[in-house]
């Protein structure tokens, strides 16, 4: 009986439909709260590029987005705003580019004179854990804020780009590719836009 | 004969750890140690899944038909660290994206179908979830044991605390691969010196 | 669908030297410690790897775009993922056993044991996460499985030669192991200036 085909084919499909019942049930009971923690990292992220506080509940940061920040389109190029008092205070670019192992995205905030890095941060990148994943860290992204950028010259590591930043230690690879891509940013899209 | 609840611990957390002594499930935890919160999240996401498809496995046991064991302990556990990972996006979203791809990678950690196999498919529920439960407990040992050494002398912090209070230069290499198998070789080697002084296996 | 930038070749051999499986990803360390006793054997496990890696990159890459992306089954993509391997597996050994007898001699008993492979489901799991188009992610299975056999084929030489030597008491087996494959892996960082992203 226990061993027959008609029992093991059951078996299986009556096994299959319990777990994947099971499963569905848990994605759709998470699935908002995943799309909304996903809102939020996203609007977390653009906040922590213009330095405004990122702390609070969750619809308290949203609501400081809302307040701050808008979406908008410049030289053909969308990116986010950050006025206050219809004055532009800085503008967050999103970038998207080979890391060492898949895309690396996530924006660069820039003041509107384009001369002055505010923020950089990751939105996603498939990076190792604990090494390359460390471009996720405060200490890495911290330093290029306030970084001054001029047209022509490029971001370097070390004493090539007068010390203000640094690679990370046993991740050269995945820190070299966030330079270019941050160099290729500063080239061909930040310096194309055309600022009021 | 069965196992008293005690015999099971100290089986699984001591005499025969999964990790150190069976050399099992090696694969696909090692990769975060570096970080102890890491290692304590993959670990507690495996001690879950091995405690709760042992669990189902045990309470199936009479009912799986033979031939399709296999498939069907796969299923389970894939079942399981599936959830183990909507729980993770759904409310701890930054680790989960530290570690990637390293929590599907729990499938085909060894000791969860090691477990299954030797033990939840002869033994009653309850005691087979503790055999899962302390089996995880001690290979979550272990990855933290490696994770101490490789954070501390890497980054001179401790579950991201800054504990580097001497100043000490940190050492790059514990934070790459090497260390790691340097790590886990000399806990064999010791582990291995305590359980069978003077008789050498193999 | 499709992430330009990364060159496939890069990929490839990055997947090979500098990102292997083994030595940098930990994949696969099951049976790379307990098979790799004797170099002939180790040789024939690596080989019947690669050869699963290739087709199961490739199908699970048909899988997940033509029907976990469409479907919107992503939270399902593990159990998909880790059946078509063992099916492939058993695909494999079928035809392996009609077509070429002597290779299935030679590898048959190997192959139900891939099944439960990391370095197997690994490969899926990074090609879906990195998001590699087709021509990406053929190289990286391709790459990884070579990668693999020529990590678990080293350790097994040196093991060979290590049987003549006497050892610390303890460290016989798989600690020993475990210190070579971090000497190794220390080698094989010296890749790393080979090829440069940038």
């Amino acid at each position: 009986m226990k061993n027959s085909y008609v029992y093991t084919v059951v078996f299986m499909l009556v096994v299959s439909a319990v777990f994947t019942l099971l499963l569905a049930g848990a994605n759709s009971f998470y699935k908002p709260k995943i799309e909304e923690n996903e809102l939020l990292a996203e609007r977390t992220a653009i906040l922590y590029v213009f330095d405004i506080d990122q702390s609070g509940s969750a619809a308290e940061v949203l609501k400081r987005f809302d307040d701050n920040i808008k979406d908008t389109e410049l030289s053909g190029i969308s990116l986010y705003e950050y006025s206050e008092q219809g004055e532009t205070i800085a503008y967050a670019v999103p970038f998207t580019g080979a890391g060492l192992w898949g895309s690396i995205s996530g924006y660069l905030g820039v003041s509107p004179e384009l001369d002055e890095i505010t923020g950089l941060v990751f939105t996603s990148h498939s990076e190792t854990p604990g090494l390359g994943g460390r471009i996720d860290e405060l200490e890495y992204k911290e330093q290029y804020r306030g970084l001054v950028i001029d047209a022509g010259s490029k971001l370097a590591y070390g004493e090539d780009g007068g010390g203000q930043i640094d690679a990370i230690t046993g991740a050269t690879s995945t820190s070299n590719a966030v330079l270019k891509i941050l160099n290729e940013l500063l080239d061909e899209t930040i310096s194309r836009l055309e600022v009021a | 004969m069965a196992e008293t609840i005690k015999e099971v611990i100290s089986r699984n957390v001591w005499k025969e750890n999964q990790g150190l002594r069976q050399i099992l499930g090696i694969c696909s935890s090692l990769a975060v140690t570096n970080l102890m919160t890491n290692s304590m999240v993959m670990g507690l996401g495996l001690t879950f899944v091995t405690a709760f498809s042992s669990l189902t496995i045990s309470l199936l046991r009479n009912a799986i038909p033979h031939r399709i064991r296999m498939i069907v302990q796969t299923l389970i556990i894939a079942s399981y660290v599936i959830l183990v990972d909507i729980f993770l996006q759904a409310n701890f979203t930054d680790i989960s994206k530290a570690l990637g791809p390293y929590v599907g990678l729990i499938i085909t950690n060894c000791i969860i179908m090691g477990r299954a196999e030797a033990f939840a498919q002869k033994n009653t529920p309850v005691l087979s979830m503790l055999d899962g439960l302390f089996a995880g407990v001690g290979y979550t040992i272990v990855l933290l044991i490696i994770a101490f050494f490789r954070e501390l002398l890497g980054f001179g912090t401790l579950f991201g605390f800054d504990v580097n209070f001497i100043g000490f230069e940190t050492w790059t290499i514990m934070v790459m691969a090497p260390a790691a198998f340097f790590l886990i070789g000399t806990l064999i080697w010791i582990t291995s010196n305590i359980f069978a002084p003077g008789k050498s296996k193999k | 669908m499709f992430t330009d930038g990364i060159n496939p070749l890069i990929i490839f051999f990055a997947s090979i030297l500098t990102s292997n499986m083994i030595l940098s990803n930990f994949l696969g360390m099951c049976s790379y410690i307990s098979i790799s006793g004797e170099y002939k054997t180790a040789s024939s496990l690596g080989k019947s790897v690669t050869l699963v890696m290739v087709f199961t990159t490739i199908l699970n890459f048909g899988v997940y775009k033509l029907i976990i992306v469409p479907l919107g089954l992503e939270y399902l993509q593990y159990i998909l993922f880790i059946i078509i391997i063992a099916a492939t597996v058993q695909i494999i050994e079928m035809a392996m056993d009609r077509l070429l007898p002597d290779l299935h001699v030679k590898l048959g008993i190997f192959l139900p044991l891939i099944t439960v492979n990391c370095a197997i489901l690994g490969t899926t799991l990074f090609m879906v996460i990195r998001d590699y188009n087709f021509v990406q992610s053929l190289l990286f299975g391709l790459g990884s499985g070579l990668g693999w056999w020529l990590a678990i084929s080293a350790l097994a030489a040196i093991r060979e030669q290590m049987a003549k030597t006497k050892l610390p008491k303890g460290l016989e087996g798989p600690g020993i192991a475990f210190i070579i494959t971090g000497i190794m892996a220390l080698a094989f960082i010296g890749f790393s200036g080979i090829f440069t992203i940038t």
